[in-house]
């Protein structure tokens, strides 16, 4: 009779609470096949909103596959229509079609005005990039401190607050390797996608290095999406917009 | 307390935000369009204080001398594609007309119109006008040996492009070093009326790029030959070294370059040399967005000083012999080789830096910069300060501030213009 009651309460405890089952870096995998599937194409709108309250939109179209392949498409302002960001793994360019070639950037460049950077637009699995470091429990939340696997990744250093029952972060500080805060990312309205895909559809962020300026970034149509990898080149940059 | 706390998550993740909330996404804006279509409309207004001691306000200018000249210029570009299945037509249009304190300036080209054939994602084949931007210099491109040369002091700046048949292979290959090989290779015609100013005409001209991503470096091997201009192979590549650094480099040789040139009697001749012209440059990126650009170009197309002299020193003869005579004779066989000898960059090494901050002092959509070209031999310089406003959406203001120095026949000390301020508004649709 006490261990059926012993096995009903280990039961009980591991339907109530299944990211005590996990470790750390189980936990942070199941927290990025929840943000975004493996392979998916999605559209999200940029908000940057200035002290005195003026704000300025972009639209992006993104398509990524597997752990290190992100594309990004600016369909609007008409001022960066056409602009488009290749990820694959540290590597990253940008495509301006004035340009008219993909020029080699780094993580921490922004491609629009705003707190949003490169390594946020074209952001990959946590786990591909962070190894957990250390792991705290917080009550309703898990404390993940994250550690960068190289020194090519934008953010040396993430604290992600993972919400224990909808395995999402909440919220996500970013520092340099300096130690410096670069800013804060507060994940919202979680609202399910289909195929599966159930997160936050809104991403807010602040930083330290922009007093009072503030960048809102949402999530539509999320789908899952299986790419041939050679869309992910530097040859079909300027031929991105074909996919949608 | 723990209630508590689960409460205020639980609102956190589910409330909408009053900021989030004022945002919403337009149906029509999520859906593709087979004609997508922009552009944009410009004005720009420039101010020059005249370099008066100048071998080339000399030239241009002797026979109305002086010390300023305004001009007013509008642009609009056009670009835009339509698509059907595999097939794309993609152009860029542009037209322009100035006037300035002399005359009435006026121009349209197509600067690229093509049909793009891509029956899979790993081919492409694309026939027409078309811009193909080879190198990954930021201000030069020895390797771009299919492109018209760009302007150092704006290389974002559309170019024209040259007619021809471009066929793309791709291959991607995942979990090895090597990550991608593409070849890319052109077929570019010279003609009556077709590309007339690539070369010698009545041939077709062929350019391969062979490009491999290998161990996180784009590398990119590049021939040329053809009849229209000497054949020449080049080497270009592009690595991030760190999060906040990029390296870059070119090189191109030339067997024989045929390179033209003012002899001791300041009679043309044509010389043919083996030509190895080579950059290397460094792109960085501090925590506070402060971009630096710097390159070091060195130019064997180029001219020595002792080259560049004979020109200057013909221009000086040419001034002496019509303030005493009336006479152009050595004015005219100036202005006849004018072309070769104040294209951009006539020197042949050059050390180039940009700086460029953005959104300093928490202005967003500020970006100031300064732009610094040295010729190494002569020790002549080009400093243009600017800054750059985009927080209006679709607009752009630009002012810049060109100032140029260095002492008597020294390619800047001989330039058109002491100094130029210039305004240019930019507005996209």
């Amino acid at each position: 009779m006490k261990l059926r009651t012993l096995l009903f309460l280990l039961l009980l405890l591991a339907l109530a609470a299944p990211a005590w089952a996990l470790d750390g870096q189980e936990l942070l995998t199941k927290v990025d096949r929840n943000l975004q599937p493996e392979s998916y194409e999605m559209h999200r709108k940029i908000i940057n909103i200035e002290p005195n309250g003026s704000k300025k939109e972009y639209l992006l179209y993104s398509v990524k596959k597997g752990q290190d392949k992100v594309v990004a498409l600016f369909l609007a302002p008409a001022s960066d229509k056409g602009r488009a960001t290749l990820r694959l793994g540290d590597n990253m360019w940008l495509y301006i079609p004035n340009v008219g070639k993909p020029l080699r950037i780094t993580s921490l460049q922004s491609v629009v005005g705003g707190v949003f950077n490169n390594a946020d637009i074209l952001r990959l699995d946590y786990s591909a990039e962070y190894n957990v470091a250390a792991m705290q429990d917080k009550g309703e939340t898990v404390l993940l401190d994250l550690k960068a696997k190289s020194g090519s990744v934008a953010y040396d250093r993430l604290k992600m607050t993972v919400d224990r029952k909808a395995l999402v972060p909440t919220v996500l500080e970013c520092y340099a390797v300096s130690g410096m805060l670069i800013k804060t990312l507060y994940f919202k309205e979680l609202k399910d996608f289909g195929d599966g895909v159930k997160r936050p559809s809104v991403v807010e962020t602040d930083s330290p290095l922009y007093k009072g300026y503030k960048s809102v970034m949402l999530y539509a149509k999320i789908k899952k999406r299986e790419l041939a990898d050679e869309v992910f080149t530097l040859n079909y940059l300027p031929r991105v917009e074909s996919l949608r | 307390m723990r209630t508590k706390s689960a409460a205020l998550l639980g609102l956190a993740l589910l409330a909408p935000p009053a900021m989030a909330a004022d945002f919403a996404f337009d149906p029509a804006e999520l859906e593709g369009n087979q004609l997508a279509w922009g552009g944009y409309a410009e004005f720009k207004g420039e101010h020059s204080d005249l370099n008066q001691q100048g071998a080339l306000r000399n030239l241009q200018l002797y026979r109305e001398p002086r010390s300023t000249l305004d001009r007013v210029a509008a642009a609009l570009q056009l670009d835009g594609r339509l698509t059907h299945g595999i097939a794309a037509l993609k152009w860029v249009a542009k037209a322009t007309a100035a006037q300035d304190d002399l005359a009435w300036y006026d121009n349209a080209d197509l600067y690229e119109g093509f049909l793009s054939l891509k029956p899979n994602p790993n081919l492409v084949v694309d026939l027409g006008k078309k811009v193909f931007k080879w190198g990954k210099g930021y201000a030069w491109n020895p390797v771009a040996f299919i492109d018209r040369p760009k302007d150092p002091n704006d290389p974002e700046e559309a170019l024209e492009g040259f007619i021809g048949a471009g066929f793309d292979a791709i291959r991607s290959l995942s979990g090895s070093p090597l990550q991608t090989v593409a070849l890319t290779l052109v077929a570019l015609p010279v003609w009556q009326g077709v590309n007339e100013e690539f070369g010698a005409r009545g041939q077709v001209n062929l350019a391969a790029k062979l490009y491999f991503l290998l161990y996180d470096t784009d590398i990119d091997l590049i021939a040329y030959t053809g009849n229209s201009r000497s054949t020449r192979y080049g080497l270009d590549f592009s690595r991030n070294l760190t999060s906040s650094l990029e390296l870059h480099g070119e090189v191109a040789h030339t067997p024989r370059q045929a390179t033209q040139l003012l002899d001791g009697n300041s009679l043309l001749t044509t010389e043919v040399v083996a030509d190895t012209s080579w950059l290397v440059g460094l792109r960085h990126l501090t925590e506070s967005e402060l971009t630096t650009i710097v390159e070091f170009y060195h130019n064997d197309d180029g001219y020595s000083e002792a080259e560049q002299n004979r020109f200057f020193a013909l221009v000086d003869a040419g001034m002496a012999q019509y303030e005493s005579t009336g006479a152009t004779t050595l004015l005219g066989r100036a202005a006849n080789v004018s072309q070769l000898y104040s294209r951009p960059q006539t020197g042949r090494n050059y050390l180039y830096a940009r700086l460029s901050q953005k959104d300093p002092f928490d202005i967003l959509y500020f970006s100031p910069g300064l732009t610094a070209i040295v010729n190494l031999d002569d020790q002549s310089w080009s400093v243009a300060p600017e800054m750059v406003y985009t927080g209006f959406t679709n607009w752009e203001a630009r002012l810049r501030f060109n100032v140029v120095g260095g002492d008597s026949n020294s390619e800047y000390g001989e330039k058109l213009n002491r100094n130029k301020l210039e305004l240019r508004l930019r507005y996209f649709f």
